[in-house]
């Protein structure tokens, strides 16, 4: 399979459970690279995810991986690697022994699962802690032999359902960092769950967007990011005039609690809202970009 | 002198991939050291190896009382004063092996799905069906080797404390086909009903609890009850012994009636009713199991 040529396609899927709809005709292909899949609780991430795996049939619609439906396939499974959001790791085992154990699930003959057990975990920063029982690591080394198992068989692309969950900001930067290195030192393509638009933002090559079910948005991380930039000015009085005096020098502004925001603005802007403060005399107490946030993004609907 | 430390780290893998037998195959075993308590804390191991000791020792103790009258009351004192011996020893050990399956056949099932393994396994080239008959296949040979072992160690005692041992061999060699397949019914019998009680539930302890209230009551009550019932009825009632479902096929094996089923009004029943009977307590709950595993996989 060529590097251009899509790795996952997922052509109008849908699932339903009963009348509550997970996935409603959702269209998209992925190709190498890391592919951020961002969508607040309940969205249809997970959902789409189990079904690439093969643990879910779609209610109508096709989700191939690897150019194989795997729920019909089970060996494509070999090349698959997946890291769930929720707890499954043994407690009373080591992490050397479950990732052995894994690598041999996968396939991987005994001698070179114990190789690759070991190599793995020194990638993941877990090397001396290997011999200890999993249930006695803390939460970030769990995270890591989460992420561990689903790489050791060396997978040609591997899920990670949000990967940083329950960490704190030195190991979930830590997370985002092995989670890109798999990638551009390794070759193994990765699509992210994340409700955590930073962690999309700085780890992935392109982004799909999905809200109750649907594609709202997809595309490269780069353009996406942009088109949410806004800068925003607070100002005590007179914001009313001031949105007018943006206006009339082609600038929408909307007003926002105590100021105004101005949307996805280039460098000239910063001119105009000058001579707009100039002419009004409105009193400028901050003016910050500002990225909008999740869940103002997702409101936008499908775009 | 100094060295030079090569940190490899990881790397691609371009190697063989053995597919599914291979995953099969380390289901099957790690589900073997999961109830031997390999590569576990020392409290996993106390639990197997003890019922395994057990279970020797009452082999260990056939075979030196056997060699004793032999040695005090000459040879063919065994069969004279009709001592126990291989046909009996399943008979007797029955509730020590199925105590055994209640208590760590459900380890090999509820853990996984407890701390949610399973889900790990399921996204490899594995299906419900191929996990759970590894499981099984994994437990029923444990079962084999707890049940097996006594009786080679009885034999090895038999036949090193007859004064005749080669004599001993010719007349009794097939003892150790008879034991080797009373053994696989009572091993399958006991993980396929242990399997499916484990397959309910996420903890272990409800279903070592579960099985140890199935085996250790219901012989005694369909015992008391059958007999004081008696006639067609009582017979019936009788087949619902459950520690002596496999102890009948272990009787038509030996050709020969075990101590424990000797008062059983359930003998009455023809060869083939019972073989039937164990087949369904056997077959039956397998078939169950296998359904609820396979819906993991869609």
């Amino acid at each position: 399979m060529g590097s251009s040529e899509p790795l996952l396609v997922a052509r109008d899927l849908s699932k339903r459970y009963g009348r509550v709809v997970a996935l409603d005709g959702v269209g998209f292909s992925i190709s190498a690279g890391v592919t951020g899949i961002l969508g607040e609780n309940g969205a249809g991430k997970s959902t789409a995810i189990k079904i690439f795996l093969g643990l879910l049939r779609p209610t109508s619609g096709s989700a191939t991986v690897l150019g194989e439906n795997a729920s019909e396939n089970v060996r494509v499974r070999a090349r698959l690697g997946y890291m769930p959001e929720h707890d499954c790791l043994p407690s009373q085992v080591s992490a050397a022994e479950f990732l052995t154990h894994m690598a041999e699930l996968s396939g991987l003959p005994p001698s070179v699962a114990r190789t690759r057990a070991a190599d793995t975990l020194r990638h993941t920063g877990l090397f001396e802690e290997r011999y200890r029982a999993i249930g006695g690591y803390s939460t970030g080394m769990k995270q890591r032999v989460k992420l561990g198992q689903a790489l050791v068989h060396d997978p040609a692309f591997v899920f990670l359902d949000e990967p940083t969950a329950g960490l704190d900001p030195v190991g979930r930067e830590e997370m985002l960092t092995l989670v890109r290195k798999t990638h551009r030192e390794f070759g193994i393509s990765v699509l992210l769950s994340s409700h955590l638009m930073a962690d999309v933002e700085r780890t992935c090559d392109r982004i799909i967007v999905l809200r109750d079910g649907q594609l709202v948005q997809s595309g490269e991380v780069g353009h996406f990011t942009k088109e949410t930039e806004t800068v925003f000015l607070e100002v005590d009085t007179k914001r009313d005039e001031l949105v007018i005096a943006l206006r009339r020098r082609g600038i929408e502004a909307a007003l926002d609690g105590g100021g105004l925001t101005i949307e996805g603005p280039d460098e000239s802007v910063y001119d105009h809202v000058r001579d707009a403060l100039v002419e009004t005399q409105a009193p400028l107490r901050r003016m910050a970009p500002r990225r909008r946030a999740l869940a103002e993004l997702f409101e936008r609907g499908p775009g | 002198m100094s060295g030079t430390v090569f940190d490899i780290g990881y790397r691609s893998y371009t190697g063989v991939r053995e597919g599914r037998g291979r995953s099969r195959l380390a289901i099957f075993k790690n589900g073997v050291r999961i109830a031997m308590g390999m590569g576990r804390g020392g409290r996993a191991k106390i639990l197997p190896w003890t019922f395994i000791g057990i279970l020797s020792f009452i082999g260990l103790v056939l075979a030196l009382i056997a060699g004793a009258a032999e040695r005090l009351a000459g040879p063919g004192a065994t069969e004279q004063l009709n001592l126990p011996s291989h046909s009996d020893y399943y008979g007797i050990s029955s509730l020590v092996l199925f105590l055994f399956a209640a208590l760590v056949a459900p380890e090999l099932l509820c853990r996984d799905r407890r701390e949610n393994t399973i889900h790990l396994y399921l996204v490899r080239p594995l299906t419900g069906s191929d996990y759970v008959l590894a499981r099984w296949a994994a437990f029923l040979t444990v079962m084999l080797f707890a049940a097996w072992l006594p009786q080679v160690i009885l034999f090895l005692g038999l036949s090193m404390g007859d004064p005749a041992p080669a004599e001993y061999l010719r007349a009794h060699w097939l003892d150790i086909p008879r034991f080797l397949a009373s053994g696989i019914a009572m091993a399958a019998y006991a993980t396929t009903l242990a399997m499916l009680t484990a397959s309910f539930t996420t903890r272990r302890a409800y279903a070592s609890v579960f099985l140890i209230g199935l085996f250790v009551i219901t012989t005694p009550f369909t015992a008391g009850l059958a007999n004081e019932i008696g006639g067609k009825t009582g017979q019936w009632i009788s087949m619902f012994s459950l520690t002596n479902i496999p102890v009948h096929v272990n009787d038509l094996i030996f050709g020969d009636v075990s101590e424990i089923t000797e008062e059983a009004p359930a003998r009455a029943f023809s060869a083939a009713g019972l073989v039937g009977w164990y087949l369904l307590w056997t077959l039956g709950p397998g078939a169950i199991l296998w359904a609820r595993y396979r819906r993991l996989s869609p």
